[in-house]
C-alpha cells in the first residue's frame, strides 16, 4: 500500500465510534420495517431529485445533483490530447475519476482512492462510453471529474446522472443522456433509491437463511434507446428476481429523463434571455 | 488487454462464424475449450491450481496468515484477493498497463465472493476481538488467450478448495493477550467449506449473439459483455458489464438466463473433477510446469 507522503494522514488505528453504540444502528436492522421508510416513502417511491448544472466556472461543464441527502458535484474539463505512447488513437477517452470527500461517509475516507473509489471510476467511465460520439474527438481525451459531498445512498447513481449532464453541458457530442438509479433487494423487498442505512441492511444476509434475496444493483441506461449502458449488482440473488428489478429500474430511468433534459433546456434559455 | 491486430476481414470471418453457430475453432456458441486443471502444486503456499485453457494460464497461490479482525467486523476473518497481469503474459501489460484490468478483476472476484451465501468470514474467526485468519489469494496471469475472467474464477475456486488451513488445538486469552497452541501433526488440517463457491462466466456479444469462452480474437469483435458470477444454488452474486458498448433490455435478460445454465453445469462438471483428483491422495504425482 503506497502511502502519502504529502499529507499528514492522521492515526491509522482510529475507528468510528458508531461501531461501539448498539443503539444506533444496530437494533435499527432488527426491528427495520420494510412496509414504512424512515423518509416517508413507498418502496417504489424514489427521493426528490435537485439538479443544476454550469456550478464550477473554471470547468467546460458541470453539474450538481441532490437525491434527499446525497450530494454530488461533477464537473467536466476541455479535452486534452493524448500522449503519444500508443500511437493515435481512431477514438477519444473518457477518463472518470470518482472519489468520495473524506467526510463523506460515516468512516472518515483518505485523499487516495481506495478500490471502491477505483472501481467506480471504471464503472463510471463504462456508463458513459457508450453515450458519447468518441469517433468525434479522435486522439483527445475528455477528463470527468466527480466528487461525493455527502453519501446518503445510491450515490453511483447520482455520480452516473451528474458526469452525464455535465458533459451535456460541456458541449461533448453525445447520442443521449445517461441516467441511472439503485434498487436494494431484501426477500421479497424491493427497495427504489435505497438510503446508506437501507444500503447496509441489504447488503448483510440473515442468519440461517440460505435461500434468500439480498443486494443492490445499479443500473444506467439510454433512456432515448432503450439500452443498457452498465449494469452492477452485488449480493445473492435469483434471475426471476433480477429480471423483475431491472424491469422496475428501466421505467424509473425512463421517469428520470425529462428531469435531466429539462434543467439542461432550463439553462440555455436562461442564458439566450440574458444576452438579448 | 493483449492487442492483436485484426482486419476488418477477418473480424467479419469470425461474426459470421458465429452467426451460424461454428466457430473458428469448431466450437458451438455455448461451448467450451478443454481446460486442464491441477491442484496442489506448490509446496510453499497452503493451497494452489494451475489453470490451462487455450492460451490462457493462470497459477494462484494462496497463503494463509494471522490477523487481528476489524473493529466494525470483530467476529470476522479476512480473504483479500490480488491480481498480478506480470509482462511476461503480454507486452502491452508492461509498467502499469496490467493494472486497470488487474484492479478489473480483483473487484469482480472481491464482489463474486463478498455474500455470507458464498464465503461465510464467520469461519475465519479464532478469538473475536483478538485474532483471525487472513486468507491472501494471489492470482498470477502467466499467458493471456482470451477469457480472463472465467479461468481466473475457476482456478481460484479450485485453489480455495484445495487449501488447508492448520489446526488450532487452544486458543485462549492470557492476561488479556491471546495465546494461539497449533496442532503438532502438520497433516492435521482443516478444509474450507466449498460447496457454494461462486466461479465467474463471461457471456461476449458479437453481432447479434453471445457466447462463452471467447478466444483473443474473438474478444477484439466484441463491444460488450456481461461477467456474472453464479453460485452453485442458483442465486447470482454479482454481476458487471464490461466493454464500451451498450446492449438491449432483452438481449440482457436472455444473456443471464444462459449464463446460469451454463454456469450451474460448469459448477458441477468443476467440483467432480476436483474431488476425482482428491481420490489419488497424497501420493499423486505433480506434474507441474514439465507438461
Amino acid at each position: 500500500m503506497p502511502v502519502d507522503q504529502r499529507r499528514i494522514n492522521g492515526p491509522e488505528v482510529s475507528v468510528p465510534y458508531h461501531i461501539y453504540s448498539d443503539f444506533d444502528e444496530k437494533s435499527d436492522k432488527v426491528k427495520h420495517d420494510f412496509s414504512k421508510r424512515s423518509d416517508k416513502r413507498t418502496n417504489s417511491e424514489m427521493r426528490k431529485i435537485f439538479l443544476k448544472i454550469g456550478i464550477v466556472s473554471q470547468a467546460k461543464g458541470s453539474a450538481y445533483i441532490e437525491m434527499g441527502n446525497t450530494k454530488v458535484v461533477c464537473s467536466v474539463f476541455d479535452p486534452r490530447e493524448l500522449s503519444n505512447k500508443n500511437g493515435y488513437c481512431t477514438q477519444g477517452e473518457i477518463y472518470c475519476e470518482f472519489k468520495f470527500a473524506p467526510f463523506s461517509c460515516q468512516k472518515r475516507k483518505i485523499h487516495q482512492q481506495n478500490a471502491e473509489e477505483k472501481q467506480y471510476s471504471l464503472i463510471l467511465q463504462r456508463t458513459l462510453e457508450p453515450a458519447v460520439c468518441l469517433h468525434e474527438f479522435p486522439n483527445f481525451q475528455v477528463d470527468v471529474y466527480v466528487m461525493v459531498l455527502d453519501n446518503a445512498g445510491s450515490s453511483l447513481a447520482a455520480a452516473i446522472m451528474a458526469a452525464s449532464t455535465a458533459l451535456a453541458n460541456a458541449g461533448v457530442p453525445m447520442f443521449g443522456l445517461v441516467t441511472a438509479s439503485t434498487i436494494g433487494i431484501y426477500g421479497n423487498h424491493y427497495l427504489m433509491d435505497p438510503t446508506d442505512t437501507e444500503e447496509a441492511i441489504c447488503n448483510t444476509q440473515p442468519d440461517k437463511e440460505d435461500d434468500f434475496n439480498h443486494g443492490i444493483i445499479t443500473l444506467a441506461s439510454l433512456p432515448q434507446h432503450n439500452q443498457i449502458s452498465e449494469v452492477f449488482l452485488i449480493g445473492s440473488i435469483d434471475t426471476n428476481t433480477i429480471k423483475q428489478a431491472t424491469e422496475m429500474l428501466t421505467a424509473a430511468n425512463k421517469d428520470i429523463c425529462p428531469v435531466l433534459q429539462q434543467c439542461l433546456v432550463k439553462t440555455i434559455m436562461k442564458l439566450h434571455n440574458e444576452k438579448k | 488487454m493483449a492487442e492483436t491486430v485484426l482486419s476488418s476481414g477477418e473480424k467479419i470471418f469470425i461474426l459470421h462464424g458465429i452467426d451460424a453457430d461454428f466457430r473458428n475453432d469448431g466450437r458451438r456458441r455455448c461451448e467450451y475449450r478443454s481446460m486442464e486443471i491441477e491442484t496442489k502444486l506448490m509446496p510453499q503456499t497452503h493451497g494452489s491450481a494451475r489453470l490451462h485453457i487455450g492460451n490462457t494460464d493462470i497459477l494462484v497461490g494462496i497463503k494463509v496468515e494471522l490477523d487481528v479482525p476489524h473493529a466494525d467486523k470483530p467476529n470476522e476473518g479476512k480473504l483479500e484477493f490480488f491480481v498480478d497481469c506480470s509482462a511476461t503474459a503480454t507486452p502491452a501489460f508492461e509498467g502499469k498497463g496490467g493494472d486497470d484490468l488487474a484492479t478489473e478483476i480483483s473487484n469482480v472476484l472481491t464482489a463474486a465472493y463478498q455474500t455470507r451465501n458464498a464465503f461465510d468470514l464467520k469461519t475465519l474467526c479464532i478469538l473475536p476481538h483478538k485474532k483471525c485468519w487472513k486468507i491472501y489469494v494471489d492470482v498470477l496471469i502467466l499467458q493471456c488467450g482470451g477469457n480472463l475472467f472465467d479461468a481466473v474464477g475457476i482456478a481460484v475456486k479450485a485453489a480455495l478448495n484445495s487449501t488447508e488451513i492448520p489446526k488450532i488445538t487452544a486458543a485462549t486469552l492470557d492476561g488479556g493477550e491471546p495465546d494461539i497452541e497449533l496442532s503438532d501433526d502438520s497433516y492435521d488440517c482443516i478444509q474450507l467449506d466449498t460447496s457454494n463457491y461462486p466461479i465467474i462466466i463471461t457471456l461476449c456479444k458479437i453481432g447479434d449473439n453471445y457466447i462463452v469462452d471467447p478466444t483473443l480474437e474473438e474478444e477484439m469483435c466484441s463491444t460488450s459483455s456481461i461477467v456474472m458470477s453464479m453460485l452453485p444454488n442458483g442465486k447470482i452474486s454479482s454481476v458487471v458489464k464490461l466493454g464500451y458498448g451498450s446492449i438491449q433490455f432483452n438481449t440482457f435478460t436472455k444473456m443471464l438466463q444462459m449464463g446460469e445454465i451454463i454456469g450451474l453445469r460448469l459448477n458441477k462438471t468443476l467440483m467432480d473433477v476436483l474431488k476425482e483428483e482428491n481420490q489419488f491422495g497424497r501420493q499423486r504425482r505433480i506434474f507441474g510446469f514439465l507438461k
